[in-house]
């Protein structure tokens, strides 16, 4: 009995590890070339670096504008995070606490907006955020608007929820002390309901940080690519470089892995949370 | 003597404007940049553009016609990335919810390292599509790429234009999602399994059964909530994809290659030509289509809840 549960325990973690490595060698390969020689990878794409090259490195910075690029991605995102998870705060909070004409309706109407496939505003956005419209295109604000726009049905959903299970006593008693309604939300509310926030600023940020369909059409100004549009960029003209191609994905990849390996726990519950909340 | 109930009593809220005032930023942004675009759409899809910079005109349903039947030029794309977003619907569901079932599984048990494995797993997530994308092409890219040279461990002269091939392409693509989204339903499942009391695996063994038999008539019924929360983020997501698909199949034929999502990108924006009429025409269809099976599963999960 003992031997059986041992064999079936081993059995376990091999095949947990075959998975591990097979799905996690693309990542490995992908770190080992962008410090190999192009010529190495040629002739022995399997082998493991013999020394640590950083010239890939070099020419990526040299060469890819990604620092403008990460800069871009950050305001994008973080005006985006915040823009939305203002609105859906307070959105959330008058679904959950004030009664008011087809709230219902209107609660669905926003609902319907994560089962809206994105891809069906993109020539209509194409056409009035350009040109021939309000010539917002290759601006910043291009982008946070539909990137704001998509994010509040999911913020909200789950932000109603989180001000639901506040306890009312607490916003009454503000209320008798003389908060006015802004007051009840600003000072009781809203601070009680942080671990929602949180989880709707990581899933807002990491969704709008991979963006790509949005920034591929509104955006083609180079100065104004976000990252995921520079490494794309990157890959067309440099892509027959496969170390310098590693390199630059690794420049991309390599912040938002650190930041996982920290805050994995909060990162995965943010991710899934939305999913787990419907 | 029940407590004092007069704090109960339904708030009124004086200022009749409050509520309003709440919703006003969300309703403003949401109005503009998601409603107000899709009306838009189904606008386009009845005009036609005669040529580059002339004025739209009016055609009634002929975008439609034309991309069901009446030119085989677009019917023909269109039919077939209607086929493959049905093909990844039934493929992630029989592929990718019983892999990252069966990973959550044997998480389950007493595993070393199970934090590790979760965080392996389940990284491919935070990594932006374009990345994934661009890394995949080089396990795939013919000859020099990462599978040619595996197989050519086997066969020295073997060389498969995996993702300009219209056989291969889909399959190669399919591969790449399940790699980025199966940990993603397997931290579903995970969670599914935590709420399954460890009392009832007792009673289970008490009664005689095996491990097999426990799956079978207490992990697997119990997970049945995350099973549909699951099949129902795949299917819609699978509904609308567009990422992977448009990034790593743009070299192969374009009936083998396109989903309804990059086929109305590649009409209305990627062409340059006037097409914004038929992209329109393939987004209204595509709004449909999602409408209808989001209202279906809605709709089946308050039956079944």
């Amino acid at each position: 009995m003992k031997a059986k549960t041992l064999v079936r325990a081993v059995l376990r973690h091999g095949v947990l590890l075959v998975f591990l490595v097979v799905g996690g060698y693309p990542l490995v390969w992908m770190g080992f070339s962008a410090v190999r020689r192009e010529g190495e990878v040629r002739s022995a794409p399997f082998a493991l670096p013999t020394q640590t090259n950083l010239e890939n490195f070099s020419a990526v910075l040299a060469s890819g504008g990604f620092g403008r690029a990460y800069l871009n991605s950050l305001i994008v995102c973080a005006a985006s995070v915040l823009l939305a998870g203002m609105a859906s705060a307070m959105a959330g909070y008058a679904f959950a606490r004030m009664r008011f004409r087809m709230k219902e309706t209107l609660f669905y109407l926003l609902l319907a907006g994560m089962m809206i496939p994105i891809h069906v505003t993109l020539i209509p956005l194409n056409r009035l955020l350009g040109s021939s419209g309000i010539g917002l295109k290759n601006t910043y604000w291009a982008l946070i608007g539909p990137y704001v726009g998509f994010a509040l049905p999911i913020s909200i959903l789950i932000l109603r929820g989180a001000f639901e299970n506040v306890p009312i006593e607490l916003e009454d008693a503000a209320r008798i002390d003389g908060c006015n309604a802004w007051g009840v939300f600003w000072r009781v509310a809203l601070p009680l309901v942080r671990p929602a926030l949180a989880t709707v600023v990581i899933f807002n940020f990491l969704t709008m940080w991979n963006e790509f369909a949005f920034a591929l059409t509104l955006i083609s100004n180079e100065s104004m690519y976000t990252l995921p549009l520079a490494l794309w960029r990157f890959k067309g003209e440099h892509g027959i470089n496969l170390t310098q191609t590693c390199a630059a994905l690794c420049v991309a990849v390599l912040p938002v892995f650190v930041v996982y390996c920290f805050a994995q726990r909060h990162i995965i519950r943010g991710l899934t949370a939305g999913a787990l909340r419907q | 003597m029940p407590p004092n109930l007069t704090l109960r009593t339904p708030r009124v809220h004086h200022a009749r404007f409050t509520p309003l005032a709440f919703l006003l930023p969300a309703l403003l942004l949401y109005g503009l940049f998601v409603a107000l675009p899709i009306g838009e759409s189904f606008r386009l899809s009845f005009l036609r553009w005669p040529s580059e910079f002339g004025r739209p005109v009016y055609v009634g349903l002929d975008n439609f016609r034309d991309l069901l039947y009446a030119r085989p030029v677009f019917s023909r794309v269109f039919w077939s990335a209607l086929w493959h977003n049905a093909l990844l619907v039934v493929l992630s569901l029989a592929v990718q919810l019983p892999l990252a079932m069966f990973l959550a599984v044997l998480l389950s048990y007493p595993t070393r390292g199970r934090g590790v494995f979760r965080t392996f797993f389940f990284a491919p997530m935070v990594m932006p599509t374009v990345a994934i994308a661009i890394l995949w092409g080089y396990v795939y890219l013919p000859e020099r790429g990462l599978l040619d040279q595996a197989i050519r461990w086997f066969d020295a002269s073997f060389g498969g234009a995996w993702l300009s091939n219209p056989n291969t392409v889909f399959l190669c693509v399919f591969v790449t999602i399940c790699w980025r989204y199966t940990g993603f339903h397997m931290v579903i499942y995970m969670a599914g399994i935590a709420t399954i009391p460890e009392e009832l695996y007792e009673a289970g063994r008490i009664d005689g059964a095996g491990e097999w038999g426990l799956f079978r008539h207490v992990t697997l019924p119990l997970l049945k909530p995350a099973t549909v929360v699951s099949a129902t983020l795949s299917v819609i997501g699978s509904l609308k994809y567009f990422d992977l698909m448009y990034m790593m199949a743009e070299g192969a034929p374009e009936t083998s290659r396109e989903l309804i999502a990059t086929y109305i990108f590649r009409l209305g924006i990627g062409s340059g030509a006037n097409r914004f009429g038929y992209g329109s025409a393939a987004a209204v269809m595509l709004f449909v289509l999602a409408l209808v099976a989001a209202t279906a599963i809605t709709r089946r999960r308050r039956g079944t809840a």
